[in-house]
Formats: C-alpha cells, sequence, structure tokens
C-alpha cells in the first residue's frame, strides 16, 4: 500500500492548517463581540449556512461508518447509514423554526430550557450537549490519528497533535465565526474528493464488470435493496436516533440561531442533500471493496477507506483524499469548539455563575480558555484509544431521554421543569437497564419494554409528522404507529436490545412529561421567552432587570405573574 | 438491476454531490457579493 512521504504529509497539513488560519484572520475584530463569537449576527446568507450545516454534520467517523455499512450489508448499506442521517437534519427544520421564532437571539438550546424551565432542565441539556461535543472532538482527533498512522510514517500520536493544534489555532480567536467562515473552504475539498475518488476507484477495479464477477458471491441479504439485517440492525436504530442527534446536538442549534430566519428552510434542506450525497457516495466505497473481494486491514472496517485509497489511487489523489479527510474531521472539529465553548459561556457562566448579568470581556475569555481546555482533554483521550462506541452510546440516550420533553416544553405551555427532570431521569434509567439487560429480558419485563418501545415509536412518527404536519397529524400518526407496533414488538423486539432501549427511552419519556404534565394547573406564557433570551453584549450591553433569569409562569384562570425559583 | 443501473446507482451520489457543491458556491457568492453591497461583515 502507497504511503505519502513524512515531508509531503507535513507539507499538506502544513498548508490546510496555515490555509485555513489565514482564512480565519480575515474575520479577526480587535474587539470580539461575545454573541457573534457564539452565533455570529444571526443574519448569515443561504450560501455559508448550508456550506456550514453540510460540512458540520459530515464528520471522519460518519464517512468510515458509511463505508462499513457498505461492506458489511451490501447494496443497501450505505443507504441505511448516509439517507437516515441526513434526515436528522431535515427533520429538526421544523422545530428548529419554532425555537427560533421564540427565543430570536439564544445561543444554545440549553439557554432556552433555562428560560422555560429553570436550571435543572437546561444542565441536563446542557450537560449532555457538553458530553456529546466533547466525545465528538475526542472522535475526529483519533481519525486524524488513524489516518496519518495509516497514510504517512508518522505516528497516531503526530496525527492527533497536529490536528488539535491546526484546529484550535483557527477557532480560537473568532470562534463560531471562524467555524462558519473555513466550513465551505473544507466541505468543497470534501466534495471534490468525493466527486473524483468514488469514480476513479470504481473504474480502477473494473467498472460495471466489477457487479456481474463479485454480485454473486454476495449472500442473499448483501445482494438485497431490502436487506433485513441492514433495516434492523443499522437503518432503524439509526433513524430512531434521527431526532435525537439533532436536537441534542449544539452545532446544529448554533447554525440555526445564526441563519436568516427565513432561509432556515433552504438552508437545511440544502444541507441534507449535500450530507446524503456525501456520505453515500463514499459508502459505495465499502460496497466496492466487498464486491472486489478486499478484506479489511486488521479486520477492522475503520481501515476500509485509506487502506482502498492507499492501494488503487494514484500518489496526488491520495493526497486529495488526506486533505479530504482532513477537512471532514476539522469542520466538526472546529464546530465542536465553538459548541462547548458557546454552553461554557452562556450556561454554565452566562446563566448561572454571572446570574444573567456577564461581563462580556471575561466571558469571551472564558471561552477561549474553554476551548484550550476542550483541546487538550480531547487530544489525551483520543491519545489512550478509548472505547468511544460506549461513550457515544450513552450520549445519544441522554439524547433520546430528552427529545420529547425539549421538543413538548416549547409547545405545550403545560410542561413543568418537575415533567421534563423526572421524564429525563426515568427514560435514561430504564435505557441503562434494557441496553444493557441488567435485568433479563424475559417475561413480563420484557412485554413491558416492548410495550414502552411501542410507545417510543408512535412518539417518534407522531413528532415527525407534527413537525411537518401539526398537532393533529401528529397525534393521529403517532396514536396509529403505537398501536400498530404493539403486535409486532412484542415478543420480537427483545432480541434487539440496541433498538428496544432506545424505543424505550422516547416511550419512557414521553409517557413521564404527559402524566406529569397533566397534574399541573399552571400555563407557562411563551412570550416571555424573548424577553428572557436576549443579547449578551447589545449597544447599551446592559442587561435586563436581575429577574430576567426567573422562569414566569401564570397561574390558570389568573392574569396574576409568579416568578418561580427553581 | 442489470450492471449498468448498479453502475448508475454507485455513480449518481458524487454526480449529486457535484451538484451540491455548485449550488453552495453559487450561494456563496451571493452572499458575499451581499455583504459588500451592504457593508455587513459575511459572518
Amino acid at each position: 500500500m502507497y504511503q505519502l512521504s513524512t515531508t509531503t504529509a507535513l507539507l499538506l497539513m502544513a498548508a490546510f492548517y496555515g490555509l485555513t488560519f489565514l482564512l480565519s484572520l480575515s474575520i479577526k475584530q480587535k474587539k470580539e463581540n461575545v454573541d457573534g463569537y457564539m452565533v455570529s449576527n444571526n443574519d448569515v446568507g443561504f450560501g455559508i449556512s448550508a456550506a456550514s450545516m453540510t460540512a458540520t454534520w459530515v464528520w471522519a467517523a460518519s464517512l468510515y461508518a458509511a463505508a462499513s455499512s457498505g461492506y458489511k450489508y451490501g447494496l443497501s448499506g450505505a443507504l441505511h447509514y448516509g439517507f437516515w442521517g441526513a434526515l436528522m437534519i431535515l427533520f429538526i427544520y421544523p422545530f428548529g423554526r419554532r425555537f427560533r421564532e421564540l427565543a430570536p437571539r439564544a445561543h444554545t438550546l440549553a439557554e432556552i430550557m433555562h428560560g422555560r424551565h429553570g436550571r435543572a432542565s437546561q444542565m441536563i441539556l446542557a450537560g449532555s450537549n457538553l458530553l456529546g461535543s466533547s466525545i465528538s472532538l475526542m472522535v475526529n482527533f483519533t481519525a486524524a490519528g488513524a489516518l496519518v498512522a495509516v497514510l504517512t510514517p508518522l505516528s497516531f500520536i503526530h496525527g492527533v497533535l497536529i490536528a488539535g493544534g491546526g484546529v484550535l489555532a483557527y477557532t480560537i480567536w473568532s470562534g463560531f465565526r471562524s467555524s462558519l467562515l473555513t466550513d465551505y473552504a473544507q466541505l468543497m475539498a470534501m466534495v471534490a474528493a468525493a466527486v473524483i475518488i468514488v469514480p476513479w476507484i470504481f473504474f480502477t477495479l473494473g467498472g460495471p464488470r466489477l457487479f456481474e464477477e463479485g454480485l454473486p458471491q454476495l449472500t442473499a441479504e448483501q445482494a438485497s435493496f431490502w436487506s433485513k439485517s441492514a433495516i434492523l440492525e443499522q437503518g432503524a436504530p439509526y433513524f430512531v436516533a434521527v431526532l435525537a442527534y439533532a436536537i441534542g446536538n449544539q452545532t446544529i442549534a448554533q447554525r440555526l440561531f445564526a441563519v436568516k430566519e427565513e432561509l432556515i428552510k433552504p438552508t437545511f434542506i440544502t444541507a441534507t442533500i449535500g450530507y446524503g450525497t456525501i456520505v453515500i457516495g463514499l459508502g459505495m466505497l465499502g460496497l466496492i471493496a466487498l464486491l472486489a473481494g478486499l478484506e479489511p486491514m486488521g479486520g477492522d472496517l475503520n481501515n476500509l477507506i485509506p487502506q482502498m485509497a492507499g492501494t488503487y489511487l494514484p500518489p496526488f489523489v491520495i493526497g486529495l483524499f488526506f486533505i479530504m479527510i482532513i477537512g471532514a474531521l476539522s469542520s466538526t472539529a472546529d464546530s465542536d469548539l465553538s459548541a462547548l465553548s458557546s454552553i461554557v459561556m452562556t450556561d454554565i457562566y452566562g446563566k448561572n455563575l454571572a446570574r444573567g448579568r456577564p461581563n462580556p470581556k471575561l466571558m469571551l475569555w472564558i471561552g477561549r480558555l474553554t476551548m484550550v481546555v476542550a483541546t487538550l482533554v480531547a487530544v489525551i483521550f483520543a491519545s489512550l484509544k478509548l472505547d468511544i462506541l460506549s461513550m457515544l452510546i450513552f450520549v445519544g440516550a441522554l439524547w433520546g431521554a430528552i427529545v420529547f420533553p425539549v421538543i413538548t416544553s416549547l409547545y405545550w405551555d403545560r410542561v413543568t421543569n418537575t415533567a421534563f427532570t423526572s421524564a429525563v431521569i426515568v427514560a435514561f434509567a430504564l435505557f441503562l437497564v434494557t441496553r444493557f439487560e441488567l435485568l433479563s429480558l424475559q417475561g413480563a419485563f420484557a412485554v413491558l419494554t416492548e410495550l414502552l418501545a411501542s410507545v417510543g415509536g408512535g412518539v417518534v412518527i407522531g413528532l415527525m409528522a407534527f413537525g411537518f404536519l401539526g398537532k393533529v397529524a401528529g397525534l393521529t400518526a403517532g396514536t396509529v404507529v403505537g398501536l400498530v407496533l404493539i403486535p409486532f414488538m412484542v415478543g420480537f423486539l427483545r432480541d434487539y436490545p440496541v433498538l428496544l432501549s432506545s424505543l424505550v427511552a422516547y416511550g419512557a419519556s414521553a409517557i413521564v412529561t404527559v402524566a406529569i404534565s397533566l397534574t399541573s394547573n399552571k400555563r407557562f406564557d411563551f412570550d416571555q421567552l424573548a424577553e428572557r433570551i436576549g443579547a449578551f453584549q447589545t449597544g447599551d450591553a446592559a442587561p435586563a432587570d436581575a429577574n430576567r433569569d426567573q422562569p414566569v409562569v401564570t397561574n390558570q384562570g389568573s392574569n396574576t405573574k409568579c416568578p418561580v425559583s427553581v | 438491476m442489470s450492471s449498468l443501473g448498479l453502475t448508475a446507482y454507485v455513480l449518481i451520489w458524487p454526480a449529486a454531490a457535484a451538484v451540491v457543491m455548485g449550488v453552495l458556491t453559487a450561494g456563496v457568492v451571493r452572499d458575499i457579493r451581499d455583504a459588500r453591497s451592504n457593508g455587513k461583515e459575511l459572518v
């Protein structure tokens, strides 16, 4: 297998990070505005926003995982990864428009929860966001290490350190604005490589002849577009996670608050198509490898793409491929750094330590310090090569448990802080018990979890229908799907604990949220959100009164506003 | 499905990605032009 020389690899990375750094210097301001540092000017255009959304959502792991899925499940494999991943972006936009309408000057979704419920709900969401972005950062640096180790004579640690230093250098001064600006260039590197590499390898390995010779060697499931294994093991769990990953991801929320409000829809639709075409396209490399009878190096499917690049591409195109992966991981890593700094600036410092009256200068430095600490921690953990998959499972479950409480909190005025926190705790506990089979999935317990999972299935479909078609369609679709699923789920789903546990988290959180909320007679006034969530640094720079952070609820049947301390 | 159909299935994604690249590039050029003509910052 061909490897780039040390000099070439170092020059390529120096050129990539050097040019990106120079690009970020073009927007550097002497006195950076803290709101701009987190969400830009709330007025970003379509091209920059859509490119940034796509670049952020395509991370190194998604390229590797799509190819792994193509290799494992054959014809439908890449679709069952990329298609559902793309839909994550699409399904969030109707809810995103609501978030933006309620709190146009918000910086994080957790900040909106603070305005809606108070500290407990905010910190649950902020904590899950912090964990998720930290893991994502670590995964991206790990991918850099693995890429460098496979394609160059340099070591894994070299790759991790160069990526960590490079990303931090261009992101630290202007934060989210740097991330937005550099994403377009990084995305173009990814797209150009996908456009060149996939056809190149396909025709190098024989083109259409590959199907004539390779297809008969596949299993019946791999040769089918309707593989049951691909649907149940890859597609369905991913489909269930669609809303969870979109809601739980601060990187998406930031772009949602940055883009011009009227451009949210076209931006998200374009990013959906962009993500789908790039990821499914590169996932085809896994199918090509399967058809060609290629064995992944060391039995590790993550080696498939670098291995194919090193084996079948000429040196120049390998260099292009190298930059593509560095671009993919860097665009997500800079978004993670911006997300982490925004959460610490807004949710930990701004809303809690400073009680809504932050010092903008100090806030900015807290954001920058967060980036430095996050990079150091991610580099150290990436070097330890920890089991990232099990960490992702925890975060995914936590996000699955918060989807229903978060969405209903912003549409239904009866949802309370107690309902929100109880729902998340119960759902996450049930997820752990089910996913790791702490109680045996047999008998009455198995039936109970399958019934909860049926409710969860109804919740997922109901929320999606609600987002696009409204309340009646959502309630109808959710109820019908939940009821229809019961006879299929009971006695069957216990054999698929990954899917079962994810659906249990949705079902349990929905039941607890609704049950507790119905016991409350208080109503929340949504107009309060926009008043309570504003810019941290405006022209007059004066924070609103000290009570701006106190959630305000109105008692039903009374117009008296009552501040509630949580 | 025939080999030709499957070939199209493999190659349609990079082709579609190229179209998206064109749309995004046009969008970014428009964003830069608008920012310049309005005297605003791009991001």
